[in-house]
């Protein structure tokens, strides 16, 4: 259809209308302006908006619609003043003016609030309607916007009507005397209501919450820039300066009251509110800036105090395991601090407390004893107690540390939210505590002996784990880890070869988490001795099947099982023949024991020739068949367990006929067994009430030279396999004061070796190096092992210089050379 | 307000009479009959959901018609003119683009819409008035 019509062509549009009057335009003004006025009565729904819409753009078109927004303007400004204005400043009741009244008395604040209330009320009411009619006279007046707002550069008429709203309403004056607008009425009545909450009253959210709106949505200037929002620029300054004021007071009160957990919670709950009051009361954007206030005057200020509160503070939190506390004040402190330093301080400082005193009663006790041992030190059984006593409370030491550990772990876990940073601090202060104890290393190498020796029995694999890893945990602590290896592989040498060890799979699982630990190099020589026992057992076996073969008929051979050790593997100062630089001249075997081992010998060397065995018999133990002749003529057969030297005074009693007696010094001359090994073996042998094979003249408890021996051929015992242990021989226990001079004197000689080798090692590498920077590299290559000390660092360096290996190449700075 | 459930359908009458029933959401393509049916202001047309477009006379002169959107096409003009743009051939027309647009909102690659030329002008300007 449209296709038969002319393409080209274009219709003019019909003549006529050509001419528009004057009054045409104020005809159609007063049909448009009473109808505005409808509009703000709330009248609109007689209206039709095609017909208002149809006169403003008949206007338009007439190029009128500057007069017209002019009019507009003219009329809400008009409406605004006549009506709107009164019905607000009517609403203000003479309370709300009174600004300045504190509002304690109940009564008063009660009539305050209502007053408020109802002006709040009026307020939005009057700035909703107009924000109504604003709309709709907008909608009506569309197609004048559009034309006259979009080429010029005039402000819309709804942007212009807000302004007449801000200009007209609230910044009307309210009272005259002092000179209020109704702005500030609203202001002040907006931040008492505030107040009121804050003091635990309902309030109406909704109404503030609208009245705040209201300043949202009006602006300072016509551009209506986001910054200058009346909120921004009116009351929100107001609000966080009152709030200032509010928090300092309340941070001053809840200090006075002096209860951490009390702050805490206080704290927590005014955030909450906060953050729920901007959401709900006033606007999103005072969120953070509240917030940041809250931070600063409530916890910033206050955080170090509330943790240092004597009595309720963190200390009182972490003693008692006050989780939920321990969580708040956690979260105020990480609120304004990413480092949390307060807390941080106190629970390092608490750690550390505690630890102290743990070390302190660990240490305690062994005080007296040393006092004791050396007053006596002849009275072994006097001394054996304590020292008994002491690993006990070496044990319980450990123990103690991995409680407090657990503790701090759980805490750390429920109320620092597994916090990095404070993790760090945590093992930084067990570090520090376990460091200040001296013996830290022994002990907990006494608390893995313990364990691998009893401790496993009866436990599942898991068990085991945990309780190995726990001692993994302070082992990490330990700074100087080559002291813990020492002690490690003396207590394991003794579990190994006394074979007191209740898994070798436990002892195995140790060593792997050990390497996990500390690294390859720490394990290797433990690793070397759990070789050495395996390689034994072959010897062993290839030596009983030589004996089969060389067929030596005789029917009363002693069964050997030896283990051969490697001596630079395995802690030799225990086993060491000199003592005090005299050499102990080796124990005379019996007959049967001395043909034995030398047909060991025999058979050894010519396996590996070149090699040279030392016997060690203080490690040795022996299974002894004995017979005891009753008086009553019967015969009584027991299987004694005995540590070697007792076997060999043992059989000295085979050449002594019945009733005679053997004295101290004929067995010592006899068997030439050092002393000490000598009075312990003849304790266990004649003293101990339940092993008592030979019986002493006179019966006291100690063992001296004059002392006769005879064999008791009354010997008791409810079962067939006795074990006599060697007093205090055997067990693994915290060291006196001299063997721990010893070890430490062996361990300065060892780390000195390890010093030269590390500045060797960077020297060879760097040929040369300043002073400074060479100990810093060889504090870092030694710190996995321990800390060395730094005059130590420095007299092996001269000692290298002595021997040629470096050279001072310049003294300012001192600088070194490697000698190749 | 008493339009609490709005219809799903509002009727556009020309100025000679036909009447022209729409989707709502269609006919609020345009600006104009939006507002007009903005439940919050209350209008009659809003209450019955009847827009009654009476036929417009006006006056035109170039000056305006440069200030138009598509003002463009119409610079030749050089007439003071009125004329009326909502007859029923002129709404079915401004009737069919509201459902065109909104069937192909959203979309690329749609086909042009059949516009007659002598239709154009009238059109324009009803596009003008009803913001579209």
């Amino acid at each position: 259809m449209a296709a038969m019509r002319a393409r080209n062509k274009i219709r003019a549009p019909r003549r006529g209308f050509s001419s528009v009057k004057v009054d045409d335009f104020e005809s159609t003004w007063n049909v448009l302006s009473s109808s505005l006025i409808e509009i703000n009565t709330k009248n609109a729904s007689s209206l039709s908006f095609e017909e208002l819409y149809r006169n403003a753009y008949k206007i338009v078109l007439m190029m009128r619609g500057d007069e017209l927004y002019e009019r507009v303007k003219q009329l809400e400004q008009g409406w605004l003043q006549d009506h709107v204005r009164k019905r607000i400043t009517g609403s203000i009741s003479s309370s709300l003016v009174r600004t300045q009244v504190p509002a304690d008395a109940q009564d008063q604040s009660n009539e305050r609030r209502a007053a408020g209330e109802k002006f709040l009320a009026s307020f939005k009411e009057a700035w909703e309607d107009h924000q109504l009619c604003m709309g709709m006279i907008t909608d009506v007046l569309m197609y004048m916007d559009r034309i006259i707002s979009a080429d010029r550069t005039k402000p819309s008429i709804y942007v212009v009507s807000m302004a007449l709203f801000r200009d007209y309403v609230l910044r009307s004056s309210a009272r005259a005397d002092p000179p209020t607008t109704v702005a500030d009425v609203l202001e002040s009545t907006v931040l008492f209501m505030i107040q009121l909450e804050r003091a635990g009253h309902i309030i109406e959210r909704p109404l503030i919450r609208h009245c705040i709106q209201m300043l949202e949505g009006l602006y300072e200037t016509i551009t209506e820039e986001e910054s200058s929002k009346l909120y921004l620029t009116v009351f929100e300054p107001a609000f966080l300066k009152t709030s200032k004021e509010f928090y300092q007071a309340e941070g001053r009160r809840l200090l006075e009251t002096g209860d951490a957990a009390a702050f805490c919670r206080v704290s927590s709950q005014r955030i909450a509110e906060e953050k729920e009051r901007c959401r709900y009361t006033l606007s999103i954007m005072t969120e953070s800036k509240i917030l940041d206030l809250l931070d600063e005057e409530l916890i910033r200020k206050n955080i170090e105090e509330v943790v240092k509160l004597e009595g309720t503070g963190v200390r009182h939190m972490l003693d008692h395991n006050n989780l939920d506390g321990l969580r708040s004040v956690y979260t105020l402190n990480a609120r304004v601090d990413k480092k949390k330093d307060a807390l941080i301080r106190v629970v390092n400082k608490r750690i550390v407390e505690l630890g102290t005193e743990i070390n302190a009663s660990s240490i305690a006790p062994p005080a007296e004893k040393d006092a004791e041992g050396e007053k006596k030190p002849e009275k072994g059984k006097e001394k054996e107690r304590p020292v008994n006593q002491q690993t006990v409370s070496a044990i319980r030491w450990v123990d103690a540390i991995l409680a407090l550990k657990r503790q701090f772990d759980n805490v750390w876990e429920k109320a620092f939210l597994s916090d990095q940073t404070l993790q760090g601090s945590i093992m930084g202060s067990f570090s520090e505590f376990i460091n200040l104890n001296m013996r830290s290393s022994e002990y907990l190498s006494l608390f893995f002996d313990e364990n691998l020796k009893k401790g496993i029995k009866g436990k599942t694999e898991s068990e085991v784990d945990v309780l190995l890893d726990n001692g993994i945990t302070l082992l990490r602590y330990i700074k100087d880890k080559d002291l813990f290896e020492t002690y490690y592989k003396k207590h394991l040498s003794r579990r190994l070869l006394m074979k007191r060890s209740a898994s070798m799979d436990a002892e195995r699982q140790m060593i792997s988490k050990m390497k996990m630990e500390v690294g390859n190099q720490f394990t290797q020589r433990i690793e070397a001795m759990f070789k050495d026992m395996t390689v034994s057992e072959d010897l062993t076996a290839g030596y009983k099947e030589h004996i089969k073969r060389s067929g030596d008929p005789d029917s009363k051979r002693v069964d050997l099982e030896i283990n051969v050790l490697t001596s630079t593997m395995w802690p030799m100062e225990m086993m060491a023949n000199t003592k005090d630089g005299t050499v102990q001249l080796p124990c005379i075997f019996p007959r049967e024991i001395d043909s034995l081992k030398q047909s060991f010998e025999k058979f050894y060397l010519d396996k590996h020739s070149g090699r040279k065995l030392s016997w060690q018999a203080s490690m040795g133990t022996a299974d002894i068949r004995a017979t005891f002749q009753r008086s009553s003529g019967k015969v009584q057969r027991y299987e004694l367990n005995v540590s070697t030297y007792a076997l060999v005074i043992l059989l000295l009693f085979n050449d002594v006929p019945d009733g005679e007696s053997l004295t101290y010094d004929d067995i010592q001359a006899r068997t030439r067994i050092p002393d000490h090994d000598l009075i312990r073996n003849l304790q266990s042998l004649a003293v101990a009430p339940k092993t008592r094979v030979l019986k002493k003249d006179p019966m006291s408890k100690d063992v001296k030279p004059t002392d006769r021996f005879f064999f008791n051929h009354d010997f008791q015992s409810p079962f067939m396999k006795v074990r006599i242990g060697v007093v205090s021989g055997g067990a693994n226990k915290v060291e006196n004061q001299d063997q721990r001079k010893e070890t430490e004197k062996k361990m300065n000689e060892e780390r000195g070796g390890s010093i030269e080798a590390a500045i060797v090692r960077i020297m060879k590498q760097r040929k040369k190096l300043v002073h400074s920077q060479l100990m810093t590299e060889v504090l870092a290559q030694l710190s996995v092992r321990f800390v060395p000390d730094v005059n130590m660092i420095k007299r092996r360096i001269e000692s290298l210089i002595d021997r040629e290996y470096l050279e001072r190449v310049s003294e300012e700075p001192p600088t070194y050379g490697y000698v190749a | 307000m008493a339009q609490s459930t709005q219809s799903e359908y509002v009727t556009l009458v020309s100025c000679d009479g036909f009447e022209f029933i729409i989707p709502r959401s269609a006919a609020c393509i345009s600006g104009t009959i939006r507002r007009m049916l903005d439940p919050s202001s209350n209008f009659s047309e809003a209450v019955t959901g009847r827009c009654v477009l009476n036929d417009m006379t006006c006056v035109i002169d170039r000056e305006w018609i440069r200030t138009t959107r598509s003002g463009v096409l119409v610079t030749r003009f050089t007439d003071v003119g009125s004329f009326a743009f909502f007859s029923a051939v002129v709404l079915e027309k401004v009737c069919e683009y509201f459902c065109y647009n909104e069937k192909h909102k959203d979309q690329a690659n749609v086909p042009d819409m059949d516009v007659p030329a002598e239709l154009c002008l009238e059109l324009l300007m009803a596009a003008d008035y009803l913001d579209t």
